[in-house]
């Protein structure tokens, strides 16, 4: 008591009230200068990275956002393992590959006993509307941004194109899909519904024709640039759309517009075309760049669609999937060179000179795809530097000669059809004879195996069985338990349904 | 203004305290000290008998009193010490000695920003001392927690040397991050693995709203308080020393197939003969022992500790030494503590609280998953190079190879955690305190990686160097005012303050390949290829500043009240969301004070409580969760010269309506001591209602963000008991019994809108866990297996996915369609024990201790992931060697399989997690003082202590303990966690 009553009294002494005002003075200062700043203290940005507020103001923003579309078409969910169990393996031209007990969901994708809990579909469809997702925020955006309008007007363009041909792939799979093309908003994740697969084919075609009309010719790019979207692989992939749809006519003018832009030509080798030199070759309409750069740098480059495939024993290039199968082997003419071109076998020679493939007990009669061969490049396996040829110009030659079959020009086929075979037949000419058939069915069937064997391992034949429609009769002479009215799409991802929230539904028979 | 105000207020005092001076006086005045020691006690109260007149010691245990005559008798009190009456006999100085009660009825404890008198507390607070930590060798504080506090679980994060815990207070409250506050020595941390065990005076753990509100928007899942040692007053320092040396084993291996079965089992997989005679493979390899192996651990801790009347110190120096039981894995510690404080005035004490630690960490590769994946006829060795298991197309590496190639991997840093503080008397009553807290931390790691080739995918074909470096610097500025005023028969005390703080991380990596030669002093980056350079860094940061704001008062030591504000303002928010208020209030009745109760007899003391407050949770890994990043590095290859082309996006979406997650939490508890306070009881009732629960949901894929964006959204309900007693007897022989046990049920009450389930832990293309409303949170999902296939004819008549053969798993048509598939998935179980508890035992006779600490858990499942990831061929567990087969047609083994069918999620993979535990256990002796003394020396004991001796368990796993502090939604699986060790140690202690 004494001490306060000593502090109290210290009141009345002048200079121990200056002392004891000079601390609460510290003190309350201290405290109140810190309240002062605190807003200023408390907003923070996000450090090294533009923000969503800070990204889309000049062309170099526009430029950026249009490549980060293409940079997911390296992805594994794009182009990995999945990709190709839901292209070549399921189809008849290969078989999973690699050894037995090695990727069994790949297995089941083969064989058809496959549910919609297998990884294969819930991984393409996540890659394909992430690739949608990145092209749908160029699409909106860049539209905003002060920049040179001849510019703005090609990257648009390109995303569409992008957009579209990632929404032609989905829709080839799934069937009816959400159609998304704008970033949806937070109430709108769980109540999607699909919509019928016309509305997709419509948005496509809308799609294609606004990257026609804005998109350049190959030509018109500076070599630094190649390998961008153009005016030709836009019409090309609206003209597989059109086929799809059965438009044979418009399918069939707009292959000729290609033909006859004088954009592209055969390569006179197809050997040639799936060798480093071929990439973005006078052939080449799309294609996805790939390259190896330093290995310690993997990713930035590369992609996983050269591993997943390569030689799987001595020499080690790969996983060894993706084995061409035997009913791919029948379909080669006698002598058609482009099977050994097609095919990497035990004991032949690599491309390059490098080495003998050797024998691999543990894989039973293996055989690679010749066509994801690449030689030797810096980093390890995953360093992937193939460039992946999506669209080639052999492809639209084919498609013309089945529109002009479809429709009852039989000649215009037969001009078309025999161009990918002389070219297959070089100068020897006691093979790949010119075809000569003039009825429509057996035309068309010649056709078709023209097709198959100019385009094996490429990963079109599960979308060209589907266009024919003749998946049940073509699977079931191979031995696959083919189902009817079920397997004609694949299943949509269980935990899609499951994370959907009941709105989206299943493919019949899943 | 603020000053004129507390002027004021001072003539006001002045003016009630003249009039008490009025009439005849007797000053007498005095030092309370504690009985035997030069300790004195601050806070002591004098009371003159018979009246109302009274004082308290002040921080040097002074006393003044104004008597009413010479011949007064006073009374002085202390919390813990046993009153004494003394008469004052015309004497105007008198020292008083007080006893310490047997009875340690009110201790004082450490709540946050003060502290409170035990039976003065209305939170429901639970505090540990040093001394309970001490003989637990782990040299992380987080893990010495466990079993011993009623409502806190604690599993260690994995047996790797220096691995902390997850600790989970009363319960799994969000859907986020879980993990509680740590509040070291005033510094808020995330973790407390930079503190040494042996350093700590006391633990509290604040676990209900009225004492963790004082913490506001991160007080939600309860706080830890750790306090470390101080200066005690004695004429010299008291020096200590004391060592421990110990072998670590792994508790348990997991029964494999052997060689023979295995290929057995291989056989039958493939349908052939592959081996002709699988008995020729005998034991075959068990991987598990070739990458585990017995390990040491050793510990040696020096101390000082001593006070003057001006200063007092507390030094430690620690180094501890553990390898662990997976080669070339190791923890090696030296830390170093400094605690000062320095009266300078009478108003004024300077203090420091300051730790330095140096770590050194070996980082081999967990190879745990390959040991035990990796087919058990293959050998480590052949033709002295290790075994290429590429023999059966697995892509698999030797896990031996692994350990010896991939370890020259290590990790050293350097944390200094520590605060200054001064303290001022404005006022006897009155004090300001103004507190620094800072941690800093620098990791370095640096991986060299030789040239090896043990087969086609276990290869390293360029040498190469990896350093990352990561940095952390936070700090705190506290200033705090605090009110305490004692009256006869009132008490009130008021604390208000103001904090900010501010984190900052940075992270910076390279790396080169090639480098000229295989010795380590090569490895710097500029010797390595310049060409294969690459490089990365990040950094990120955050603030916070708050006010504070509490109240406790106190009538006649019976009613209590306690209330408190806290505004927290946060850089992770929006401006408009920015702003946070967490309130609580709580009341207190000291029943056994009492009359009615006395009565009884029955009661030494006896208290009821109740709060209630809203706390708040911010813990989201992510600091700028509102902001929309543009992510870079998404290159484009174009061109004939196939150059890389920029590319930049936004691949995550963003929320900006993003606010604070809130949790409403009520307690009800009560306290009581009977038969001379011998046995103690204390028990609460919880409710933790948290709401607005920030979550990264997964949304559908054709969204397309590659991520999930945070959300405000679920609401979980977590109610439980807890219930701590113990008995403890003194005399010549000495014991204690405590028990510890405490319930959680976790509900999930409403998830975000229109969204009726969270699926996660997502296992062969199906998720193994489902969070929906009324079940726990990450509850187990999937099939129930029904039996297996016998025959076509069954398969024919039964529901199935289309694909079954004979042998194949049946699983149960939960929905009785007749048709399998997704929707016949169904709750399988929680991972979340329900009840928890923890039984403590020790006793000492005639310098003899014994101690031994149980621990279990109840209730829970354990999900055996490691058994589901088959991509190629890999070892079985032992069960599968009776896998059906037309020859032997199990009815509970499915045949052998790769994958597939049958190894959906399913009832199939789980266990019960129920476990208990010898946690430790220990056997000393304190040799007698008369002999010791002889050598100069205090004390000296030698102890065997033992951790983790015995566990009873039906997990076929190493330990059932998988938590995950990162996600609620995959909680309690096994894929493959580093395995705990049982270990055995000698060791001293001596004081001198």
């Amino acid at each position: 008591m004494k001490q306060l009553i000593n502090t109290i009294n210290g009141f009345s002494n002048v200079e121990l009230r200056f002392k004891m005002t000079k601390r609460l003075l510290i003190i309350f200062t201290v405290i109140f200068s810190l309240q002062a700043c605190s807003e200023d203290f408390l907003n923070r940005d996000p450090k090294g990275n533009l923000t969503a507020e800070t990204f889309f103001e000049n062309e170099q923003h526009a430029i950026w956002a249009t490549n980060a579309i293409y940079a997911n078409f390296r992805s594994w969910e794009y182009c990995g393992l999945p990709y190709l169990g839901a292209t070549d393996i399921v189809s008849d031209d290969s078989d999973k590959g690699s050894t037995e007990t090695d990727g069994p969901y790949l297995k089941e994708v083969d064989d058809f006993q496959f549910d919609a809990t297998n990884q294969t579909f819930s991984t393409i469809w996540k890659g394909h509307y992430q690739t949608i997702a990145r092209a749908n925020i160029a699409i909106n955006r860049i539209p905003d941004i002060d920049m040179k309008a001849e510019l703005k007007e090609r990257l648009i363009g390109e995303a569409k194109f992008l957009r579209a041909f990632n929404y032609f792939r989905l829709v080839q799979w799934f069937g009816d899909i959400p159609l998304v093309l704008t970033q949806l908003a937070d109430d709108q994740y769980f109540s999607q519904k699909r919509n019928p697969k016309t509305e997709i084919y419509t948005q496509i075609e809308k799609d294609l024709l606004d990257a026609i009309s804005a998109l350049p010719e190959r030509s018109k790019y500076k070599s630094e640039d190649l390998g961008r979207a153009t005016k030709g692989a836009a019409k090309g992939i609206l003209a597989k759309l059109y086929m799809l749809d059965k438009k044979f006519d418009k399918a069939l003018v707009l292959c000729e517009e290609i033909i006859k832009s004088g954009e592209y030509s055969l390569l006179p080798n197809y050997n040639q075309i799936f060798t480093q030199a071929g990439e973005n070759g006078a052939e080449s309409m799309f294609e996805i760049g790939a390259v190896a750069l330093q290995a310690s740098v993997v990713g930035s480059g590369a992609t996983p669609y050269n591993m997943v495939q390569g030689v799987r024993g001595v020499p080690n290039l790969g996983w060894g999937f993706n084995r061409p199968s035997d009913d791919l082997i029948a379909n080669y003419e006698a002598g058609d060179p482009r099977r050994q071109a097609t095919i990497i076998y035990v004991g032949e020679v690599l491309p390059d000179g490098s080495t003998i493939v050797q024998d691999n007990p543990e894989i039973l009669d293996e055989r690679f795809n010749q066509k994801a061969w690449v030689g030797s490049h810096p980093g390890l396996q995953d360093n992937g530097p193939g460039n992946i040829r999506l669209l080639r110009y052999a492809d639209i030659i084919l498609l013309a000669a089945e529109a002009a079959n479809e429709l009852g020009n039989a000649s215009k086929a037969l001009e078309y059809v025999n161009m990918t075979r002389k070219r297959a037949r070089g100068t020897n000419n006691f093979i790949l004879k010119d075809l000569t058939i003039t009825d429509k069915d057996a035309l068309r069937t010649a056709i078709r195996r023209e097709r198959r064997s100019e385009l094996a391992m490429e990963q079109h034949r599960w979308f060209d069985l589907q266009r024919w429609g003749i998946q049940k009769e073509v699977m079931t002479k191979v031995g696959k338990t083919f189902v009817s009215n079920k397997h004609e799409l694949f299943p949509l991802p269980q935990t899609e349904i499951d994370l959907g929230g009941g709105s989206l539904g299943q493919n019949q028979g899943y | 203004m603020i000053i004129t105000k507390i002027y004021r207020w001072f003539v006001l005092i002045m003016l009630l305290c003249i009039s008490t001076l009025v009439g005849a006086q007797h000053k007498l005045s005095g030092i309370v000290k504690a009985g035997g020691s030069d300790e004195t006690l601050i806070g002591a109260t004098i009371e003159e008998k018979g009246t109302t007149n009274g004082t308290i010691t002040d921080i040097d245990g002074k006393y003044e009193i104004s008597l009413s005559s010479a011949n007064a008798t006073i009374i002085v009190k202390y919390v813990g010490y046993t009153d004494v009456e003394v008469a004052v006999g015309g004497r105007s100085v008198i020292d008083v000695n007080l006893e310490e009660s047997s009875i340690m009825i009110d201790q004082v404890v450490v709540v946050g920003y003060g502290v409170q008198k035990k039976s003065d507390l209305t939170g429901a607070v639970s505090s540990l001392k040093g001394k309970e930590l001490e003989r637990v060798t782990t040299p992380n504080i987080e893990q010495a927690l466990q079993g011993k506090i009623p409502g806190v679980y604690v599993a260690p994060a994995s047996g790797q040397p220096g691995a902390g815990a997850t600790i989970r207070i009363r319960g799994t409250g969000t859907l986020n991050n879980n993990n509680p506050l740590y509040v070291i020595d005033g510094m808020i941390t995330e973790d407390a693995s930079s503190v040494n065990p042996q350093d700590v005076e006391s633990i509290e753990v604040l676990k209900d709203a009225s004492s963790a509100a004082i913490y506001g928007s991160r007080g939600a899942n309860g706080v830890i308080l750790i306090t470390t040692k101080n200066g005690k007053k004695r004429k010299n320092a008291l020096l200590s020393l004391s060592t421990y040396y110990g072998v670590q084993e792994p508790v348990k291996y997991i029964e494999l197939l052997d060689g023979a079965e295995f290929a057995k089992a291989y056989n039958q997989l493939r349908g052939t003969a592959y081996y002709p005679d699988p008995s020729i493979y005998g034991k075959g390899t068990d991987w598990q022992r070739e990458v585990m192996h017995s390990a040491p651990i050793a510990n040696i801790q020096f101390g000082a500790n001593g006070a003057s009347d001006l200063i007092s110190y507390n030094f430690s120096a620690n180094l501890f030494d553990q390898e662990g039981i997976l080669k070339n894995t190791s923890y090696n510690r030296g830390a170093f503590r400094l605690n000062t404080e320095m009266k300078l005035k009478p108003w004024l004490t300077l203090g420091n609280n300051t730790s330095y630690s140096i770590i050194k960490e070996q980082l081999g590769p967990n190879v745990v998953n390959s040991a035990y994946r990796i087919p058990s006829v293959l050998t480590v060795e052949e033709n002295g190079t290790f075994t290429d298991p590429t023999f059966f197309g697995l892509a698999l590496s030797n896990p031996a190879a692994e350990q010896y190639y991939r370890s020259n991997k290590y990790k050293n840093g350097t944390q200094l955690l520590g605060n200054l503080f001064a303290d001022i008397n404005i006022l006897k009553d009155l004090k300001f305190r103004t507190n620094f807290g800072y941690f800093v931390e620098d990791k370095k790691e640096r991986e060299i990686l030789p040239e090896y080739q043990v087969s086609a995918s276990q290869i390293n074909k360029q040498n190469s160097l990896g350093i990352l470096r990561e940095g952390n610097i936070n700090w705190i500025w506290e200033q705090t005012l605090n009110y305490l005023k004692e009256w006869k028969d009132q008490s009130l005390g008021i604390l208000l303050g103001y904090t900010a703080e501010q984190r900052k991380f940075e992270k910076t990596g390279a790396g080169r390949l090639s480098f000229p030669g295989v010795s380590d002093e090569l490895y710097y980056l500029s010797s390595g290829n310049d060409t294969t350079q690459t490089n990365f860094g990040e950094a990120s940061d955050e603030a916070l500043v708050s006010l504070l704001f509490r109240t406790n008062y106190a009538l006649k030591s019976k009613y209590l009240l306690t209330a408190s504000l806290r505004v927290d303002k946060s850089s992770r928010f929006t401006p408009d969301n920015r702003t946070g208020y967490f309130p609580s209030a709580s009341i207190g009745w000291n029943l056994g004070n009492e009359e009615f109760i006395q009565r009884l007899n029955t009661f030494e003391r006896l208290k009821l409580r109740v709060s209630y407050g809203i706390l708040g949770s911010q813990a989201l890994t992510n600091r700028y969760p509102t902001s929309a990043i543009i992510n870079s590095g998404l290159n484009a290859v174009f061109g004939t010269g196939e150059s890389v082309n920029q590319g930049a996006t936004q691949l995550s979406i963003s929320n900006l309506k993003l606010k604070w997650e809130v949790s409403n939490q009520t307690d009800i508890g009560f306290e009581a001591g009977f038969l001379k306070d011998q046995l103690s009881v204390e028990m609460d009732w919880y409710r933790r209602f948290s709401y607005d629960i920030i979550a990264d949901v997964p949304i559908p894929a054709f969204v397309g963000s590659s991520n999930y964006p945070f959300v405000n959204t679920a609401e979980v309900l977590n109610t439980g008991i807890e219930l701590g007693v113990n008995w403890r007897k003194s005399g010549t022989f000495d014991y204690n019994i405590g028990a510890n046990f405490s319930t959680v049920n976790n509900e999930v009450i409403a998830l975000a809108k229109g969204k009726n389930e969270i699926f996660d832990a997502i296992i062969n293309g199906e998720p193994a866990t489902r969070t929906t409303v009324g079940f726990p949170i990450g509850s187990f999902y999937g099939y129930k297996v029904a039996g297996i296939f016998q025959s076509a004819e069954e398969i024919a008549s039964s529901p199935k996915f289309g694909n079954e053969k004979p042998g194949d798993i049946k699983y149960a048509d939960s929905n009785n369609d007749g048709i399998l598939d997704a929707k016949d998935r169904v709750y399988l179980g929680s991972p979340i024990p329900k009840i928890t508890y923890g039984i403590n035992f020790g006793a000492g006779y005639k310098g003899i201790d014994f101690n031994a600490d149980f621990l279990g858990v109840h209730g829970n499942l354990v999900f055996n992931e490691k058994e589901t990831s088959r991509f190629a061929v890999y070892n079985w567990e032992k069960h599968v060697a009776n896998a059906w087969t037309v020859d032997n047609p199990s009815t509970s083994e499915p045949r052998v399989t790769n994958g597939g069918h049958n190894y959906r999620p399913s009832d199939r993979f789980l266990q019960n997690g129920s476990y208990f535990r010898l946690r430790t256990v220990s056997l000393g002796y304190t040799f007698p003082a008369s002999w010791v003394s002889k050598v100069k020396m205090e004390s000296f004991r030698i102890f065997l202590s033992g951790t983790n001796l015995w566990t009873n368990q039906e997990f076929t796993g190493y330990n059932p303990e998988f938590p995950n502090s990162s996600s609620p939604f995959k909680v309690g699986f096994d894929n493959g966690t580093y395995p705990i060790a049982k270990s055995f140690q000698i060791g001293l202690e001596t004081k001198f």
